[in-house]
């Protein structure tokens, strides 16, 4: 499988990376190696195998309200904290 | 070094007071040359076993960091269950220690703080992820210490530092609080010079936790009872697709630990298991879509490193991301993003799946025949740093014995087999079905005390 720059940066911006040009022509060659070694499983005979298998059943447990992390030990690893909200730009209404 | 430190906790823990001390000392002594220890405590207790914690394993009395910019000075607020099970115990944390970023890597010169180095050779690497760990134990700055493993990064690293490297079966100890990675593959495993101790915290650590509902409610079994038992008329499975094409050095110590097993009155038979060839390129795509999904959560938002040039909250996320993590991560969420994109979903992550669910058929017909399936760990013993670094494909073709067992969720063991001409360790792998590890610490306990290769130190 060949990976373009073009695919390399649509695939970026998917997993929210900045990359730059040079970046995104270094990833694209490495993925096209990397895939066309993948690209072998396609020789594999799958019939009747099931991409989730049967019996892998999610466990479930009854919602009880838990306590919730100590504010302060969250507002440690805040990168920007305010009044006991996480910070970031401004979403709505904005320059 | 304290001598101390060259015998297994089972004993030490008996002959002295002083024990984290020691540990601590060595660290001090050794860490600056190998690199080892990403953090060491300051106040650790000082009663009890010194135990290693892998840097993505969350403890509250030091960073967390997972080897990653975007987490630097990241405290969590709470211990891992594995942690605070060690802690009750009687463990004291002394440290936490080096490894891939993310755990993404085979070397752990994926760090962002510098490559850990193999005790044995300190050009070389100590294989990864989890290389800290096993550096640490090989060197003896500490007895034990715990790593994880999502396709072989505790068992891999172990055999090129020449100590002992367990991972147990998928949801045997609770992940919670050790950073995901591959949700399906993850598992906290163990690191230490013998059996008998890999043994005895597994009993530890090994349980269902309601905080994570993947942990089995499997019993858990003693697993010391019956360690001595041997290995006679155990059918032990050889890996043809394992081992038809090794050479060599590594073949010829392959085939004298067969001839081991077979003397302690194992049976050996080759078994086949025709999809273990497409491992990697199944873990690839498995590992990394998963990865995808799982760190999205570093955004710069709620913990974790934020770039300083971003200006609309589309910039935290993206400038955040390409700032803080390493080229490896950065190739493996590019492509897990990829094989779970439209168009490319059921040619690759689709099709991947469906190759694995042939390849747990394939393993469970062969434990049908056969206790234990073993191969070599690695192909090879520790490479050169730098070696790897540009070819990410032949980095990865490392994991070609140990990816296996993440995939399929079977326990694994990596058991010192010995030395090469250069002096640099090897391993056997034994894998056992799920949940038998009773029996699989047996096969490796009586290799191990039969070879006894555990009791050679490097010459640090």
């Amino acid at each position: 499988m060949k990976i373009t720059r073009d695919e390399a940066r649509r695939i970026a911006a998917l997993a929210r990376i900045e990359m730059d040009e040079p970046a995104l022509d270094r990833m694209a060659a490495e993925m096209t190696t990397i895939l066309t070694y993948i690209d072998q499983l396609s020789e594999v005979d799958v019939e009747g195998f099931a991409e989730r298998a049967a019996g892998e059943a999610t466990p479930m447990r009854d919602d009880t309200p838990h306590a919730p992390l100590d504010r302060d030990l969250v507002e440690r690893n805040a990168p920007a904290w305010q009044d006991g909200f996480f910070v970031v730009p401004k979403v709505i209404g904005g320059e | 070094m304290s001598d101390v430190l060259d015998l297994p906790f089972t004993d030490a823990r008996e002959q002295v007071s002083d024990y984290v001390d020691a540990s601590l000392r060595a660290i001090e002594q050794l860490n600056p040359s190998l690199n080892a220890f990403l953090h060491v405590s300051d106040g650790a207790s000082l009663a009890g076993v010194p135990v290693a914690i892998k840097d993505n394993i969350t403890t509250t009395d030091m960073p967390t960091t997972c080897g990653s910019r975007i987490l630097k000075g990241f405290r969590s607020p709470y211990d891992a269950t594995a942690v605070e099970r060690l802690r009750s115990w009687g463990a004291s944390i002394v440290g936490k220690t080096n490894l891939d970023e993310f755990a993404m890597g085979s070397s752990t010169e994926h760090s962002a703080f510098g490559a850990a180095k193999n005790p044995w050779d300190v050009k070389r690497v100590p294989g990864g992820s989890s290389g800290g760990s096993a550096a640490a134990v090989a060197a003896r700055m500490v007895p034990v210490a715990l790593g994880s493993e999502t396709g072989g990064s505790v068992r891999q690293p172990a055999a090129l530092c020449g100590v002992v490297g367990m991972k147990p079966t998928y949801g045997r100890v609770s992940r919670w609080g050790l950073v995901a990675f591959a949700s399906s593959l993850d598992q906290i495993g163990i690191v230490t010079k013998t059996v008998r101790e890999a043994a005895e915290v597994l009993g530890v650590i090994a349980g269902h936790d309601p905080h994570d509902s993947t942990s089995s409610t499997h019993r858990v079994d003693d697993y010391m009872r019956n360690l001595e038992g041997g290995v006679r008329g155990m059918r032990f499975g050889v890996v043809i697709e394992g081992v038809e094409k090794l050479e060599g050095e590594v073949r010829a110590n392959f085939d004298h630990a067969l001839a081991v097993l077979r003397d302690l009155g194992a049976s050996i038979e080759d078994v086949s298991i025709p999809t273990l060839p497409y491992a990697i390129a199944v873990y690839y795509i498995v590992a990394n879509a998963e990865a995808s999904a799982n760190l999205s959560r570093f955004d710069g938002v709620r913990y974790g490193v934020r770039s300083e040039r971003a200006k609309t909250l589309e910039d935290v996320y993206v400038d955040s991301r390409g700032e803080g993590f390493g080229d490896e991560v950065k190739r493996r969420i590019m492509l897990g993003t990829f094989a779970l994109s439209s168009g490319y979903y059921d040619a690759y992550y689709a099709r991947a799946q469906r190759v694995r669910a042939k390849m747990r058929h394939d393993f469970s017909q062969a434990f049908a025949k056969f206790d234990f399936l073993v191969t070599p760990t690695t192909p090879e013993s520790a490479f050169e740093i730098g070696a790897k670094t540009n070819d990410p494909l032949s980095m990865y073709l490392n994991d070609i014995f140990t990816a296996p067992a993440n995939l399929v969720g079977c326990p694994a063991i990596a058991v010192p087999s010995g030395f090469d001409a250069a002096g640099l360790p090897l391993s056997l792998q034994i894998m056992a079905a799920d949940f038998a590890e009773g029996p699989m610490l047996r096969a490796a306990f009586a290799f191990e005390r039969e070879t006894n290769y555990w009791r050679r130190r490097p010459p640090l």
